[in-house]
């Protein structure tokens, strides 16, 4: 066979950004996204016109991923911000206004690409080392002794995706349950290095939010029939187990590259039928009560270890192999020949429980960093919101164990920022411009290019028409009601930030966010005993929101930098 | 249909690659986006990746793209440069071609004819242009630039050592073409941090050829977070998990299998008969023993890893948990031949059924534990080298696929642009000298002592030696067994008359050149005419100390520009005796190298040195083809740095710097650059040569015939994929 080489020509185009269509989609994209942001985000309702699957979201992971995007410039961004949610899980929307902000504040200010690549990466690197540094304003330490700040930080994940279709007391419940399940995966005794265990979400639709539940242990579906026939068995102490990866149903594989002859008469399938026997007749004598099995059991065999009450589980799938192996501490045996003794395992207790319509067993292990999340909501598309809405949280946690820090939320971390850039910018220029001739001017036009960026993040959280300001002393962020009669004297309305953290008590004065004010060095004196037992922070995790700083900024200059795209048409 | 191929043609098509390739060139170049049919987005500003994106249908362009590709094979880079001087080149070409068309207006060819005649020409050009390529340019490298070349090694005791600070800025010039313009600084570093990681004291080109062999195999890509977050890893990472781990303290041994370790019932070409069914169990039962046997043989041994290229049955999985043994399946080829190139270990061969002797093939390893990126599992393996690599891993990572590709490309670029720097380059040329060249030594001895006192002596005697030595020379052109050349460049000056004589090059054994070097050090002092001859000196010197005992050794010497001011009388049968010169030049075959390491300052240095000199020895041709072809040259060569200095402020406008370095050259100062950065003279050479040899291949087409049949052999598949 010949191949038949290229095909037709690529086609290509200088200076992408520069369109007005590019420009058009730029903006219809990042109105999409804005849209969605923030607990009274929109939601987006994404189905398929040939039918199927309708998805109702406001998350950037499940969006983004749904959206097809044409030209390559946006593709880039979509693709960077999904691999990034794909690292974090959290702050995808974050990173993806930001970016498009940023692309389009460079195309307004007249400067060279150049210039503007090198002033943001300046401004980048600015912001990390402030937020990575103990002068930060706008971070708070996490304290694990109590479990306040985790609950917040959960609470405003949760928050935030209002397609999952929460009222206050369910969200209490449901961060409540991920921070246990969370805290179920820590082992208790740790040696040098933690290594967490698993926390696997079990689905249930149909049921109330407040019917779900986290469990120790793994949880097997089961049919109702299967579980009655298993029922007699009780046994109150440890059970043991053994569990199989390789097939029990008697199949005969790996016979080797050359021809293997079969005699007339011969049955090999009784052959292999007595080899299985023989293996439940050791398992017997080892007195294993439960058997596993990762693919299929053989009905004979399957008949019986139950008539010598042994329970006999299979197709067990290889997800669940490795949160098996740990939980009941075997080690899957590939061997339908002897047994090691060492290899069988033990778990504390099996039982069998019914939850809404589904029946499941239950492995209680003695003592592992694997349970079960079982997760309830009442259509299909919410539940999806919500499991995805719980990997986040679950894996915001995790981060936040590895760097114990917290941003204030709401917005506040954004206007703050803003507020630092450009009071840095303003009065120690000299200390951005470390190299390379870019003068102070050129650094005052990108630097209000990147505060306007952030701000205008900001103020994407506000959907209802509210009015913007912020404090200058603090740099926080306040919103204001849209309907609200303008006779009032506004500052009246205002009653606590973003974040939650102050309170309009104070004297502070105010400035819009549209408006540009006199660059203020934002304050940081952070009042920890404000973190109270009652107080309601919005939270964000450090570590992901850091990541997507940095690479909406390095995506948008890879987007600036563009001078072709060649398209191939093949 | 069948085409004319023109200059003109070739003309059109490469500008308008040139056009895409301009913009992306030097620090100042930007990024390309390309998106691939299957959706894949990649982000570039690798010429050679850019070119082949494109699909271009034209014939001579493929040709062009050919020509890119099979460069960039070699040497990891310059396939920008390629296209941009291509162009220059065929530029000049076509206005060449253009004068001349407009001289003939009044020839009656037929256009057919006229296109024949064309081709001819473009023929002779073509030859001229090889010819080129294979004489003159070596002469002039080693004879002009070589004397500009800095070295990255910083050459202090005997053994050369390699400067990191040299490589730093070599790096960063090179990734400054090559990745955005934040991250080159970056990468360059890493890269830096990486090779110092993994050489040890003297293995530089070793350790380049390994990690430009197996680079894939040496990196792993991670999406999604900022770039920053790259990293280099010591020990190696293979791309697979663990089939089963089983955590170890102390001592590890490990073994690399390349087949199944389980018995199979049967080979390949070999037939099983089954007879039975207890013969069936039986065997079942053999192979299970047989499998768990094996296993504790290698626990035994103390082996506790166990690599496999193939996948391994769930029995042997089972058996190697329950002896603590490791086993990472489905390895590669290529990550298998890394291992074993940098352990030095060959395949553990299954022992047969009754000798259980000790395997010799395991080897040490420091660590081997799992290891997380992105929530992908790898096997992080120490192992302890055998040869000269210290095993070491680069973590790339970018927000997106396009952006670590491109560090990766880039990276493996610049091991390759690496590899060559560290060869020594050989240069071969034939000078078309005159003949006193191949004289024996005491001639030549003569010889010199009457050419240096040439300068005194009156228009008359300065013919008589020369006519003398031809006429020896005709008795002795066979027998010279001493290569006894005097390479000089005799500029008399005479009321505003510039000469040349023809270059003469002394070639002879050390101590004949110890006499003719001492008479002309007296000489030149004494009379105070001969003015440039410090390099002879120089070259003498060198290559004495270089190879004292070779017999025969060729040894250059080399004096330029030997100007003799003094005789300001009439020059007028000057010329008869270059004549007579001329008419019995003999060829002398020069080899030389240009050492490995040799660099030059960033930013066109190398094309302003060889434009410089190109037009110097023009002048020193007649006006032939071959002075017609190196200013072609010379002035080609200057679209380089003329792109690269576009966008710079006013003092550092490209005729600024031109200037100033034309006039450092004359004065023979230093040359001042203005930017940081070294870059390769090979890769440059190679990069000369290669577009040569592309121009010469456009040339000698006359027409393009297009087929519309199916193609019923592909023979070069893969040039999609090179570039």
């Amino acid at each position: 066979m010949s191949r038949l080489e290229a095909k037709k020509p690529s086609l290509c185009k200088s200076e992408p950004l520069t369109s007005d269509t590019v420009r058009a989609t730029l903006s219809v994209l990042k109105g999409v996204l804005t849209s969605c942001y923030g607990p009274s985000g929109r939601l987006k309702q994404l189905h398929n016109g040939l039918g199927g699957y309708v998805c109702t979201t406001s998350q950037s992971s499940a969006l983004l991923s749904n959206l097809s995007v044409t030209h390559p410039a946006l593709k880039i961004l979509t693709t960077s911000v999904q691999n990034h949610v794909s690292c974090f899980s959290d702050c995808g929307l974050f990173t993806a206004i930001l970016c498009c902000n940023l692309i389009e504040n460079a195309q307004k200010t007249d400067l060279t690409p150049t210039t503007v690549i090198k002033l943001n990466k300046h401004l980048l690197s600015l912001c990390t080392n402030y937020l990575k540094s103990e002068a930060c304003g706008c971070r708070i330490p996490v304290d694990f002794s109590s479990t306040q700040i985790l609950l917040c930080l959960v609470r405003s994940i949760l928050r935030s995706k209002p397609a999952c279709m929460l009222i206050r007391k369910e969200v209490d419940h449901i961060s409540a349950l991920i921070l246990r399940a969370f805290l179920l995966t820590i082992p208790e005794n740790t040696e040098d290095h933690i290594i967490l265990g698993k926390s696997i979400i079990v689905p249930l639709k149909g049921q109330k939010v407040t019917d779900s539940t986290v469990l120790p242990g793994i949880l097997i579906e089961m049919s109702e029939v299967q579980l009655m026939r298993m029922l007699p068995i009780k046994k109150s102490s440890a059970l043991k187990v053994a569990l199989f990866c390789t097939s029990l149903s008697g199949d005969f594989s790996d016979t080797g590259e050359g021809t293997l002859v079969v005699s007339y008469r011969m049955s090999l399938e009784n052959a292999a039928l007595d080899q299985l026997l023989n293996l439940g007749r050791q398992l017997i004598s080892d007195h294993v009560d439960l058997v596993l099995c990762q693919k299929v059991i053989h009905p004979s065999l399957k008949q019986f270890l139950s008539i010598h009450h042994v329970i006999a589980i299979d197709r067990v799938g290889v997800a669940l192999m490795e949160p098996l192996s740990k939980v009941t501490g075997t080690q899957p045996i590939g061997s339908i020949g002897s047994i090691s003794p060492s290899s069988y395992g033990i778990v504390k207790e099996l039982c069998t429980a019914k939850f809404g319509s589904k029946h499941f067993f239950h492995l209680i292990p003695n003592e592992a960093t694997i349970c079960s999340l079982l997760l309830c909501n009442r259509n299909d598309t919410a539940w999806d919101e919500l499991k995805l809405t719980c990997q986040t949280a679950l894996h915001v946690l995790q981060l936040t164990i590895k760097e114990p820090w917290a941003l204030l939320g709401g917005g506040c971390t954004e206007t703050h920022l803003a507020a630092f850039i450009r009071y840095k910018a303003r009065n120690e220029p000299e200390s951005i411009l470390t190299d390379d001739g870019c003068t102070q001017a050129e650094l005052q036009l990108v630097a209000e290019a990147f505060c306007s960026a952030l701000l205008s993040l900001a103020g994407s959280l506000e959907h209802d028409g509210g009015e913007i300001v912020t404090d200058i002393k603090y740099g926080h962020f306040w919103s204001i009601q849209g309907d609200c009669p303008s006779v009032v004297n506004w500052p009246d309305l205002l009653s606590r930030c973003g974040c939650g953290l102050y309170s309009s008590q104070e004297e502070l004065s105010w400035s819009f966010l549209r408006s540009s004010c006199h660059p203020f060095a934002p304050q940081s004196c952070l009042p920890h005993e404000t973190v109270g037992p009652d107080s309601n922070l919005t939270l964000d995790c450090l570590t992901a929101k850091l990541s997507g700083l940095q690479v909406a900024v390095e995506t948008a200059n890879l987007i600036l930098d563009l001078s072709y795209v060649i398209e191939d048409k093949n | 249909m069948a085409a004319a191929g023109s200059v003109k043609v070739a003309l059109q098509v490469v500008e308008v690659l040139e056009t895409i390739v301009s913009r992306c060139v030097g620090p100042e170049g930007r990024q390309v986006l390309c998106t691939k049919p299957t959706g894949e987005v990649m982000l570039s500003r690798d010429g050679g990746r850019l070119l082949g994106a494109l699909h271009i249908e034209h014939p001579i362009a493929r040709i062009v793209l050919r020509c890119v590709s099979s460069h960039l094979k070699k040497t990891g880079d310059g396939a920008k440069t390629f296209i941009i001087f291509l162009c220059h080149l065929l530029r000049g070409l076509h206005a060449i071609s253009e004068k001349e068309k407009n001289s003939l207006i009044s020839d009656n060819f037929q256009t057919h004819e006229r296109h024949w005649k064309n081709c001819c020409q473009w023929k002779c050009i073509s030859q001229a242009l090889l010819m080129f390529q294979t004489q003159i340019l070596d002469c002039i490298m080693d004879q002009y630039l070589s004397r500009h070349f800095l070295s990255i090694f910083s050459s202090s005791a005997k053994e050369r050592t390699l400067c990191r600070s040299s490589l730093e800025l070599l790096l960063e010039a090179y990734f400054c073409g090559r990745v955005g313009r934040n991250n080159h600084r970056f990468i360059s570093q890493l890269m830096c941090d990486y090779f110092f990681k993994c050489m040890t004291c003297t293995s530089e080109t070793e350790v380049f050829e390994l990690v430009d062999d197996c680079f894939i195999e040496l990196n792993v890509g991670v999406t999604g977070l900022p770039v920053s977050d790259s990293r280099i890893i010591d020990g190696l990472l293979l791309h697979r998990d663990f089939s089963i781990y089983c955590p170890v303290d102390g001592d590890i041994r490990m073994v690399i299998v390349t087949e199944i370790i389980q018995p199979l019932f049967s080979t390949s070409g070999s037939e099983f008969i089954l007879s039975s069914e207890a013969q069936f169990q039986t065997s079942q039962f053999w192979i299970m023993e047989r499998t768990k046997a094996i296993m504790k043989h290698l626990h035994s041994q103390n082996v506790k890893l166990l690599l496999s290229s193939v996948k391994q049955p769930d029995l042997v999985i089972y058996y190697a948990g329950l002896s603590g043994i490791s086993v990472v399946e489905c390895l590669s080829s290529e990550e298998v031949s890394l291992i074993q190139r940098i352990i030095g270990i060959s395949p553990f061969v299954l022992p047969e059924a009754s000798s259980w002797y000790e395997i010799s093939n395991t080897a040490l390893v420091k660590f081997c534990k799992p290891f997380i990126l992105r929530s992908k599992r790898y096997v992080h393996l120490g192992l302890i080298s055998t040869c000269t690599f210290i095993p070491h891993c680069i973590v790339l990572c970018g927000p997106v696929q396009g952006l670590v590709e491109q560090h990766e490309s880039a990276l493996h670029g610049a091991f390759k642009m690496l590899r060559q720097l560290f060869k020594d380059l050989d240069l071969n040329y034939v000078i078309q000298a005159s003949d006193q060249n191949d004289t024996s030594s005491p001639l030549i001895h003569k010889y010199s002592r009457e050419s240096s006192q040439l300068p005194e002596i009156s228009n008359h005697s300065i013919q008589r030696p020369y006519q003398d030595i031809v006429v020896k020379n005709g008795d002795e052109l066979e027998k010279t067994q001493a290569y006894l050349k005097v390479y000089s460049n005799l500029v008399i000056s005479s009321r505003g008359l510039e000469t040349h004589i023809p270059c003469s090059t002394l070639k002879l054994t050390p101590t004949n050149t110890f006499q003719i070097d001492d008479t002309l050090k007296c000489l030149s002092p004494e009379k105070n005419r001969i003015i440039d001859d410090y390099e002879l000196e120089l070259l003498v010197d060198n290559n004495l100390t270089g190879n004292p005992t070779t017999e025969n050794t060729r040894i250059e010497i080399s004096y330029e520009n030997l100007q003799v001011t003094k005789i300001d009388r009439t020059g007028s049968k000057l010329p008869v005796r270059y004549k007579s010169l001329d008419l019995c030049t003999s060829q002398s075959y020069h080899s030389s190298s240009v050492p490995a390491g040799s660099v030059l300052p960033v930013g066109g240095n190398f094309e302003i040195l060889l434009h410089y000199y190109l037009l110097n020895y023009a002048k020193t041709c007649q006006p032939s083809e071959e002075a017609m072809v190196s200013t072609l040259i010379a002035n080609a060569l200057l679209g380089i740095p003329k792109i690269l200095f576009k966008a710079k402020k006013v003092n550092y406008s490209f005729p600024q710097m031109y200037l100033r370095t034309l006039h450092a050259l004359q004065t023979n100062q230093l040359m001042v650059s203005s930017q940081e950065g070294l870059e390769s003279v090979i890769g440059k050479y190679q990069l000369l040569t290669s577009v040569l040899q592309c121009l010469t291949k456009i040339l000698t087409i006359d027409l393009v015939i297009n087929i519309k049949r199916q193609p019923q052999k592909i023979y070069d598949q893969d040039s999609e994929d090179e570039l």
